[in-house]
């Protein structure tokens, strides 16, 4: 599968690339307005990752030219700005998604996963991991075809680890991506403990094929 | 000792009055004895006239000397006894009866001796002279109404031509009273016809201009280092995970890393904080909307239920009333957020928090031991020692959000508890 980066910052492309070339993606990158357009027009991509101060011109007019060529490119809006009408302007626009700089390499992950996925009309619309079947649409999780109940937070989790799995996700990341920005607080890591906790009991008990294994108590990793 | 102020019309004119005044006391008092000067020194020349002419007469009619009452003739002689006398002649003011209103009247006498066939006699001719006290009276009656038509005049001059000459200044003046830097309002130019107030306006123009562009910058910059910051945030923060992710470290230099790490996400939290703010600053949440607290709330206390279930905190919601607000979705959402998680986090284990909302005002209230300084926990930056992590930003968002929306305030007070409170 091939991802486009349009990003100026050679240092973030770098280490975008690295992270998603470990998922076994085909990465491109663009770092200005015109050759980021030649590429679109010239080539098909499953993801395009697109920064929105751009030289040469606005990232949004990008957006406008994919969705003029009708392209079927999932597009991730990356962006420093971060500001709330950037974020609904590039949804109308018709962007998959919006990821505030700075983020964590995981979530990143997670997101391009979503994104190329709700794009393929015809293909698989789960991820599965060994006999766990996480349903993202229907926010459902099969262990061995049998239903796993999980509440909202525990499902988020779940799904955190199985689009990043055998990967050490940092507890911070973790407690961002599933809780948002009322975490920022001292305390916040040890729910995120709590939390994994029940997860693990839950999986366990269904027999799942796959634990969630601490690492040095800096974060977790799915194996 | 405060003096106190007037306004500038009746400065001068409490001025005006008093040197009016005296002015005119002086001038009268001149006036005064120089038309008396000038009375008697006509009255003394009729007299001296008559005189000579009554001298000249007693040479042809010698029997004039025998006059010795006022008569018609308005003089007498009086023959003096024997001896050596002054020939001078004397003028002075004396009283004498006069039938016709039956009352002694003031008059001018000239009394002269001189020698007639060597008897000497006493020579007195009067005049009606100038009653001096109704003079006085007259004249200070004249004063008074002059005073007092002066000062009307001076008062009336002073209402209409200085309102009229000022009217630029107290325009500008209540420009500057209704001028708030960064709203990007310009003075408007007065009109009128003084050199001065087109200069103070042309100066406070281009101070006004100066302050609202260094008020910009400043506001700039905040947002434009803040931006620039995420990109060398996210490459340090990301290329920390790619190292942590690699696996070929000892358990002691991942802990170290992640260290690292944790210190970047905060300062990306801070970071974040700063540009919310300044954006709140710069206005740029302009949408707006009716947005109902008591649901807001409801919501708002549901993402955070992790927060209040992992430290045992009891929340409870009172709902009274409705309280509704013409304001921006997000803003009302970070306001009551930052408030709830104020309330969670300065929270003992097992505290409460109490909500209580009615249509006027919402507070919330949660346990705690140490009263927080009212003045001081609205500002930016302003931290509690307690809490690292703390940004210290949190309560300075929800002061700017409050003052976007007049009559919307926030205050806290401490009773048994920490208890901040919307009103509006």
């Amino acid at each position: 599968m091939k991802i486009l980066i349009i990003e100026d910052e050679k240092e973030l492309v770098g280490v975008m690339q690295t992270a998603l070339e470990k998922e076994n993606y085909l990465v491109e990158s663009a770092s200005d307005f015109h050759s980021a357009l030649d590429k679109i027009v010239g080539y098909e991509y499953d993801c395009i990752l697109l920064d929105l101060m751009l030289p040469g011109g606005d990232g949004l007019d990008l957006l406008s030219e994919i969705k003029k060529l009708k392209k079927k490119d999932a597009v991730i809006i990356i962006s420093a700005r971060d500001a709330v009408d950037d974020k609904v302007l590039g949804l109308d626009l018709g962007a998959d998604d919006y990821l505030a700089k700075p983020f964590h390499l995981a979530e990143l992950n997670a997101r391009v996963k979503s994104a190329i996925r709700r794009r393929k009309q015809h293909g698989e619309q789960h991820i599965t991991w060994r006999n766990i079947l996480v349903d993202p649409e229907n926010r459902t999780v099969r262990v061995d075809r049998q239903e796993l109940a999980l509440n909202r937070k525990e499902f988020d989790l779940l799904y955190y680890f199985v689009t990043n799995p055998e990967r050490l996700i940092t507890k911070t990341s973790i407690a961002e991506y599933v809780w948002g920005d009322h975490t920022d607080q001292a305390d916040s890591l040890d729910f995120v403990y709590s939390q994994i906790k029940n997860l693990r009991k839950k999986l366990g008990n269904a027999g799942a094929d796959a634990d969630i294994q601490a690492v040095y108590g800096v974060g977790y990793k799915m194996i | 000792m405060t003096m106190k102020k007037r306004s500038l019309k009746n400065y001068t004119l409490r001025y005006l009055v008093v040197a009016i005044l005296a002015v005119i006391a002086l001038w009268a008092a001149l006036f005064y004895w120089y038309i008396i000067e000038e009375v008697y020194d006509n009255i003394d020349d009729g007299l001296k006239d008559s005189k000579l002419r009554i001298t000249r007469e007693i040479k042809a009619s010698p029997e004039l000397l025998e006059t010795g009452q006022y008569g018609i003739a308005q003089f007498r002689f009086t023959p003096l006894p024997g001896g050596d006398y002054s020939k001078k002649t004397h003028i002075y003011n004396s009283m004498m009866y006069m039938p016709y209103d039956d009352d002694d009247e003031p008059v001018r006498v000239l009394q002269s001796i001189f020698k007639e066939n060597g008897q000497y006699y006493q020579l007195e001719i009067y005049t009606s002279t100038v009653e001096e006290d109704e003079l006085l009276e007259d004249l200070l009656t004249a004063l008074v109404v002059l005073y007092l038509a002066l000062v009307g005049s001076i008062i009336l001059i002073n209402h209409f031509i200085l309102r009229k000459a000022w009217t630029p200044f107290y325009r500008l003046l209540r420009q500057l009273q209704g001028y708030r830097i960064g709203s990007g309002q310009e003075l408007e130019k007065p009109y009128g016809d003084v050199r001065e107030f087109d200069e103070l306006y042309g100066e406070l123009r281009a101070m006004t201009r100066r302050n609202e562009t260094i008020y910009t910058q400043q506001k700039q910059f905040i947002a434009n280092a803040s931006h620039e910051l995420q990109t060398p945030l996210a490459i340090a923060a990301n290329k920390l995970e790619l190292i942590m992710g690699e696996g070929d470290l000892s358990e002691d230099q991942l802990v170290r890393i992640n260290d690292v790490n944790q210190t970047l996400h905060r300062m990306k939290r801070l970071n974040r904080s700063l540009l919310t703010l300044s954006r709140i600053d710069n206005r740029q949440f302009q949408a707006s909307e009716t947005v109902v607290f008591n649901d807001l709330v409801q919501e708002s206390l549901a993402d955070l239920q992790i927060l209040s279930s992992h430290k045992n905190i009891l929340v409870s919601t009172e709902n009274n009333g409705s309280f509704t607000m013409e304001m921006n979705r997000d803003l009302a959402v970070i306001l009551l957020n930052n408030l709830l998680k104020n309330a969670m986090v300065h929270n003992p284990e097992k505290g409460t928090v109490n909500i209580r909302i009615s249509d006027k005002e919402l507070s919330i209230y949660n346990s705690g031991e140490t009263p927080l300084d009212p003045q001081k926990i609205f500002r930016r930056f302003y931290k509690d020692e307690q809490n690292p992590n703390s940004t210290g930003l949190g309560l300075a968002i929800v002061q700017s959000i409050v003052s976007l929306y007049p009559p919307l305030s926030v205050s806290y007070r401490f009773d048994r508890g920490h208890c901040f409170l919307l009103h509006k």
